[in-house]
């Protein structure tokens, strides 16, 4: 939370006389304040000389914290909100969609749990192809193993297409093409910077039509926690428990406050017994909204995806499906 | 509250709708992608089931049994790193790390010599891009652009590939980085596996950006190892569970018989597939029961890059 120093511009009665006040109490930062005991600050201010401003300066505070909060919503607006702007969105992939119920839902966390070579990657580059491609919105594809593969967007994009005039197909492809964007990211504080861009942008743009972001994709969040999972504090006043719950908040955030489907991969490690268990550990169970488990049969196309957890679904439902070539 | 500190300018080259700064649109990924060629392994069935071979801002992991041929192939891609692009190489020079102490510099010397002479046999096609090769191409040039580091312990390993960002962007015309074999430091006495865990995955992702940042191959070699699973002993590439996911591609190395096979375990574009390989007096080539003659194969690659120029 911001200083007292950064709002003296905007609100003239966190002077420096108010400042020095609550210096003298150990308060620098908005979040200090909240922190203390108000009773007994608005007792002390009683005392000084300027007693007024000062009660001022702290009710002027205690009102900019009221403003951050989300309004209230009663269950009506959450309905309204839900059939008009949280749809979903198809993968591409008819095995996943008929498991989902449609696909992703947008406003979502949905995560894809598997070992190496499982098909996470193929089941990332499919569901953007396919967003891109039926202009339902643009996708933002966050890679951490330089895996993104345009030519297998392309061969995706072109599967169904008729093989019709080729400059028409060109074109159409260059438009489908530009609506994914792909950024390498290769720690998690570049994560959360790009994030915060994102949010940024999304805030202070024009929304509308084709150029609305409705997919965001991460490959992979796990890559970007492991190294710092289980450190001390040697990151500073962060653990790594608190940058990947951050991470995982912010992106449920995103998903909700501007429409957007989130879909991020994990792999798998050796739990108890050698059965393989999803890798994050227990404190990042709780914060996808779905998670599915892919398996691959080793060499073959056909792979399985089954329920760790959804809002809505029973767990272990389970279905097949194949990524053609 | 959150002061913004870094400019939200719109980057013109974020293309698409700009809401990511610094993004590159799939469409301008694309053609980008065919601006780096692939380094050729020498082998022509392998290069095929690879794409045309190993690709650049990718880290390619090639495991297998010892003896099946790893640190040749790693030689093999040290020294055609070096053959200009439109004979199969990048015109690059090569990093080898090697954790080992695997690679033989009279061996090098020897592929390298082998390698001068199978360009010299088709430079005939091109006469003026062959007598320019023949002046710079002697083997002793070629070793001379292998830097080469040994590392003794984890901590060497992990400094070294920390300062590889300050040596690249002192020597850009290396192409090509490999780590020979990536885990060994790794897999003796590690107390502290979460630790160990977290040494490694940091390495991945470092390794990673590299590969974008200067448009490198990068290529790990690893070993592999016995497990235990369902009841039977399977050979598995070392320090799987940790591992596995780190890297873009996977190739695999195995024994078919009494013939060397390459296998495609990982790759977000390219389908699994098997292609056999041979280890040569000359280096890596094509599998000698495939009747093809060497030079045929080495002449039909230097006339497919030509037709793509």
């Amino acid at each position: 939370m911001a200083p007292l120093k950064s709002l003296e511009q905007e609100y003239p009665i966190l002077d420096s006389n108010f400042q020095s006040f609550c210096a003298s109490h150990d308060i620098f930062s908005v979040e200090d304040l909240l922190l203390h005991d108000l009773y007994v600050l608005a007792a002390f201010a009683e005392q000084e000389s300027s007693s007024e401003r000062l009660k001022q300066g702290i009710a002027q505070v205690l009102s900019i914290i009221d403003g951050q909060h989300q309004p209230w919503l009663n269950g009506i607006e959450l309905l309204e909100d839900a059939q008009r702007n949280k749809h979903v969105l198809s993968t591409g992939c008819e095995g996943i969609d008929l498991l989902l119920h449609g696909g992703l839902r947008v406003g979502q966390l949905t995560e894809l749990v598997g070992p190496s070579s499982s098909g996470k990657t193929q089941v990332c580059l499919l569901a953007a192809s396919n967003v891109a491609k039926k202009h339902i919105g643009s996708v933002v594809y966050l890679d951490t193993g330089n895996s993104f593969s345009p030519q297998r967007v392309t061969q995706f994009i072109c599967q169904h297409s008729d093989p019709a005039i080729d400059q028409a197909k060109h074109r159409t492809l260059q438009k489908v093409m530009n609506n994914i964007s792909c950024k390498s990211v290769f720690d998690i504080f570049t994560m959360f910077d790009v994030l915060h861009q994102l949010e940024f942008n999304l805030r202070s743009q024009m929304q509308g039509g084709d150029c609305k972001v409705q997919l965001l994709i991460v490959d992979s969040v796990s890559s970007m926690v492991t190294p710092i999972l289980g450190g001390s504090g040697s990151q500073g006043i962060h653990s790594w428990h608190a940058l990947m719950i951050s991470a995982g908040y912010l992106l449920k955030k995103l998903a909700h406050e501007h429409n957007i489907a989130v879909l991020v991969t994990n792999h798998t490690v050796g739990g108890d017994g050698g059965i393989s268990k999803p890798a994050l550990g227990e404190s990042w169970k709780s914060i996808p909204h779905v998670r599915l488990l892919l398996s691959c049969d080793h060499g073959g196309s056909i792979c399985n995806v089954s329920i760790l957890k959804h809002p809505s679904m029973a767990v272990g439902k389970a279905a097949r499906f194949m990524i053609h070539n | 509250m959150r002061v913004a500190s870094h400019s939200h300018r719109l980057d013109g080259s974020a293309g698409g709708c700009g809401t990511v700064n610094g993004a590159q649109t799939a469409w301008d990924l694309l053609h980008e992608e065919a601006m780096f060629p692939r380094i050729t392994t020498s082998c022509e069935d392998l290069d095929n089931i690879l794409g045309g071979g190993i690709n650049c801002k990718e880290v390619t992991e090639i495991g297998g049994v010892p003896g099946i041929g790893k640190t040749q192939l790693g030689i093999q891609l040290a020294i055609n790193v070096q053959i200009p692009v439109d004979y199969g190489g990048l015109g690059g020079k090569a990093i080898y790390i090697d954790t080992e102490g695997s690679f033989m510099v009279e061996r090098a010397l020897q592929i390298a010599e082998a390698c001068i002479e199978d360009m010299s046999e088709c430079g005939g096609l091109l006469r003026k891009d062959f007598q320019a090769f023949q002046l710079k191409m002697h083997p002793n040039n070629i070793l001379e652009n292998i830097f080469y580091f040994r590392v003794c312990s984890y901590t060497e390993q992990i400094a070294l590939i920390n300062y590889l960002d300050k040596f690249i962007s002192e020597h850009k015309d290396v192409k090509i980085v490999i780590v020979d074999s990536v885990t060994f430091h790794f897999r003796q006495d590690f107390d502290d596996l979460a630790l160990r865990t977290r040494l490694l995955s940091g390495m991945a992702l470092k390794l990673m950006k590299l590969a974008k940042d200067f448009s490198l191959v990068v290529v790990l070699l690893n070993q592999v190892t016995t497990k235990y699973i369902d009841g039977s002993f399977q050979l598995t590439l070392a320090l799987g569970d940790s591992w596995s996911h780190s890297c873009t591609n996977r190739v695999i190395l195995y024994w078919n018989g009494n013939e060397r096979y390459a296998y495609i375990d990982k790759s977000p574009s390219l389908r699994s597939a098997s292609a056999p390989y041979s280890v040569t007096s000359k280096g890596i080539r094509n599998s000698a029961s495939n009747c093809k003659r060497i030079k045929s194969g080495v002449v039909h690659l230097v006339i497919s890059r030509v037709g793509h120029g």
